[in-house]
This record gives structure tokens, C-alpha cells and sequence, in this order.
């Protein structure tokens, strides 16, 4: 009986951590659609235009991958 | 380390961005070969001054033309000499972003990708034209509206709806600039009985062409060879001949816009209304054509600031921001 009832527990519990992983599994599509968006804006556009155009200071700094 | 490059393999001109650095190559897609070798005479401007004026050993060609890969070897020579140019060895390998035709089959994007590869690329991802285009003239991508963007290049013409990063409606035909050439070329010679090269057909379309009557229109003198006589002539075409000898690859680049209009969701179609429609590519630049557009559509028509470098500033800023827009790249959605 008391067997039974831990091995009940366990699989619940073990459900329940699946079912949690998966929730979260699911989250890398959000926050990688959001990165995504958010190195679309024109902010971030902007950033990379006004970096490169030719009359800037020297063009020394960059590696600044925003990834 | 190599720095990673954006390149915009057009079939009239190629553009290299080089990341933190910005364009570091500007030059025509030409390409001059030994035809009896096959050794590589000479690439970009030098070659493309010797378009129509090689002797019967030496052949300048647009590998691109057409906006389809015909010569699957020369392209990749071409690929290779230009990362050899800005500095890609064995010993460097950058990542390489490049804009292709939105119409490119399976076969060609696999033959771009293995020959940026073979010439030294780690990665190899590809982007179409408009969607690069879309971003380097800054239109609001990020946001669910409705954008639209036409990319009239010398071998291509895209129309692209995009919305949230992504595209929504696509069009694209292998008719741009370069037949617009060929229809002056065609038309000289049926009309006046003159033969004339390609590039001079060229200089006409950028001095007097136009795809609706314009203000300050003039005429212009064309020198070429009788096909009678066998001589050098000249003669004075207007801008209403010219009109009317391009109409027809006007007409196309036009309809396929419709097209393109018609197969956008409603939701964003209502949006062109108020933002409009962005012209890029240097085929846009013919006098006239953004009007033709409106009136054939009814929607205004805006020209982008920097028409001819929109495509490469735009893969440019995908190269900046290689991870994050990953999702972006041929292949990469469904
Ligand atoms: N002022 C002008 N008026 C008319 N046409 C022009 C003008 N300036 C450039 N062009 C034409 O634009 C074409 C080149 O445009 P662009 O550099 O955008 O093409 P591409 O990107 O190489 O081609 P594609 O996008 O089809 O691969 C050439 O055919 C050129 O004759
Ligand atoms: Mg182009």
C-alpha cells in the first residue's frame, strides 16, 4: 500500500517537473522573437547605419555584436 | 580574426559591408575572362570598361544577369576574387551574409552558399533582396504594419510586404534596368537602323529615359553603326520615342507591384494607403517610374535615401546582429 501511494508521489511529482520543463521549453520562442524585434528597431538600426557612415571618429571600436 | 562581411551579389553591381566598418567594395558584377585559358583577365570597373570593346580572345560578362546563376563556375570565381579582395584566406574565415534574388531556385542558393564556403567563408547564410533592402532604408519592420518595398534592380524586380520581421507577400520578376537597356538597344535598330552597344544604351536610359512624361525633358544624340552602310551614324532620339520603346518592361515591373499589392491581407493593405510604398534599387531611379507606379496603384510611392546601397546597409545590419537575427535568413523559416 505504502508502495503504491510513493510511486504515485513520485510519478506526480515527476509530472508535474515535465510538465514545468515544457512550460518553460517554451519560452526560448519568446525571448528569441523579442531579440529578434528588438534588433530590427530602428534604434538598433540606427546604431549599426551611424557606426559605419564614413566622416565618423576613427572606426576602431566595434565587436559589439548585441547578441 | 577576419571580420564578417554582407554582401549584395547584384547582377549589375556588387556591394561589400564589412562589419564595424561599413562598405568597403562598390563595383560592377563583371567579370573579363581569356576565352581560350579561362583565366581571369580582370573584375569590377576595369572589366566593365571592356564590355562591347574586347578582342575575339577576351570575353566581359555579368555572371548574374538575368538575375539567375547561368554559370555556376564563373559565379564562384567571382566569389572567391571578391573575398580575396577584402581580405578573406584560408586562415580568416568570416561569416558571410548575402543577398540573393527572392526567386533563386534550391540548386542556385546551394551553389552560392558552397562557393562562399569554398572560397573561405565559415558560415554562409543567404537573404533575399527585399527583405535586406527593406531594413537598410530604415522602414519600421519591427512593427505590425504593413511595409512595402520595391527593388528594381538590373536583372530583378521585388516587391515584398513585410511585417513584424518578416515577409507576408512576395513578387518578384526577372525583368529590371537591364531590359530596359536591351528594349532602347532593340528599338534604335528596328527604328533608326543603327546599331548600338548595351552601354550606350545605358547612358540613354539614365540621360533621357523616362517612364512618364516628365518637366525639362531633352533630346540626345546616339552614335552607333549603320547596320546599311556598315559606317559609323548618328542620330537624335527623343524622350517620347524612348518612352515609348521601353513601355512594355515598364508595364511588366509595374503589374508584378500590382500583383504583389493584390496578394497583401487587408489588414495591411489599408496601411500602404497612409505610409505608401518605398522605391529602392537603382532601376528606380529611372525619371517618372514613381510616379507611373502611383497612378497605376493609387498609392503614393517614396523614394528611399540611398536607393543603391539600401540592399548591402541592410544585410550589413544583419551581419552586426548575426544571432539574433539568424531567424531572418534563407532556410532558416517555413
Ligand atoms: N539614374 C538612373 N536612371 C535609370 N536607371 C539607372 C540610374 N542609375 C542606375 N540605373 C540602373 O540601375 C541598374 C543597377 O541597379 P542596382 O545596382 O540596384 O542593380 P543590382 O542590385 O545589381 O541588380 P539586382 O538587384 O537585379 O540583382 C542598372 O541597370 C543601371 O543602369
Ligand atoms: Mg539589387
Amino acid at each position: 500500500m505504502t508502495v503504491l501511494f510513493i510511486s504515485l508521489v513520485v510519478l506526480a511529482a515527476v509530472g508535474f517537473y515535465w510538465y514545468g520543463r515544457r512550460r518553460h521549453h517554451q519560452e526560448p520562442g519568446v525571448a528569441s522573437f523579442q531579440r529578434h524585434i528588438d534588433a530590427l528597431s530602428s534604434e538598433r538600426r540606427r546604431e549599426s547605419f551611424e557606426r559605419v557612415r564614413p566622416p565618423m571618429h576613427d572606426d576602431d571600436y566595434d565587436d559589439e555584436t548585441g547578441s | 580574426m577576419a571580420r564578417d562581411l554582407a554582401i549584395d551579389l547584384g547582377t549589375a553591381n556588387t556591394l561589400v559591408y564589412m562589419k564595424g566598418k561599413g562598405i568597403v567594395l562598390n563595383e560592377p558584377s563583371v567579370i573579363a575572362l581569356n576565352r581560350q585559358t579561362g583565366e581571369v583577365l580582370a573584375t569590377g570597373r576595369e572589366a566593365w570598361q571592356m564590355i562591347g570593346r574586347t578582342p575575339g580572345y577576351i570575353v566581359a560578362v555579368r555572371p548574374l544577369r538575368g538575375g539567375a546563376i547561368t554559370d555556376f563556375e564563373i559565379t564562384e570565381r567571382m566569389i572567391r576574387l571578391l573575398l580575396q579582395r577584402v581580405g578573406v584566406s584560408r586562415f580568416t574565415r568570416p561569416k558571410v551574409v548575402i543577398c540573393v534574388p527572392s526567386a533563386i531556385t534550391e540548386v542556385e542558393r546551394r551553389a552560392v552558399t558552397d562557393a562562399a564556403r569554398r572560397a573561405g567563408a565559415a558560415d554562409a547564410q543567404l537573404i533575399e533582396q527585399p527583405m535586406a533592402a527593406a531594413i537598410g532604408a530604415d522602414l519600421p519592420i519591427d512593427e505590425p504594419v504593413g511595409n512595402m518595398v520595391i527593388d528594381i534592380g538590373g536583372g530583378t524586380s521585388e516587391t515584398a510586404v513585410i511585417s513584424l520581421g518578416g515577409i507576408v507577400a512576395l513578387e518578384a520578376v526577372r525583368v529590371g534596368s537591364f531590359d530596359i537597356d536591351a528594349a532602347i538597344q532593340a528599338y534604335v535598330r528596328r527604328e533608326h537602323g543603327i546599331a548600338i552597344g548595351e552601354r550606350t544604351a545605358e547612358e540613354v536610359k539614365v540621360a533621357i529615359g523616362s517612364a512618364s512624361p516628365t518637366e525639362d525633358e531633352s533630346q540626345a544624340e546616339v552614335r552607333g553603326r549603320d547596320l546599311m552602310t556598315g559606317l559609323p551614324k548618328t542620330v537624335v532620339l527623343t524622350p517620347e520615342e524612348v518612352r515609348f520603346a521601353i513601355d512594355d518592361v515598364v508595364s511588366s515591373i509595374t503589374a508584378s507591384v500590382v500583383r504583389c499589392l493584390a496578394k497583401a491581407p487587408p489588414e495591411l493593405a489599408q496601411d500602404f494607403l497612409s505610409r505608401g510604398m518605398y522605391l529602392v534599387g537603382g532601376g528606380g531611379l529611372l525619371r517618372g517610374l514613381a510616379q507611373r507606379i502611383e497612378k497605376e496603384t493609387n498609392v503614393p510611392v517614396r523614394m528611399s535615401n540611398m536607393p543603391l546601397e539600401a540592399v548591402v546597409m541592410g544585410a550589413g545590419h544583419c551581419i552586426e546582429h548575426y544571432d539574433a537575427l539568424k531567424g531572418m535568413f534563407m532556410g532558416a523559416r517555413r
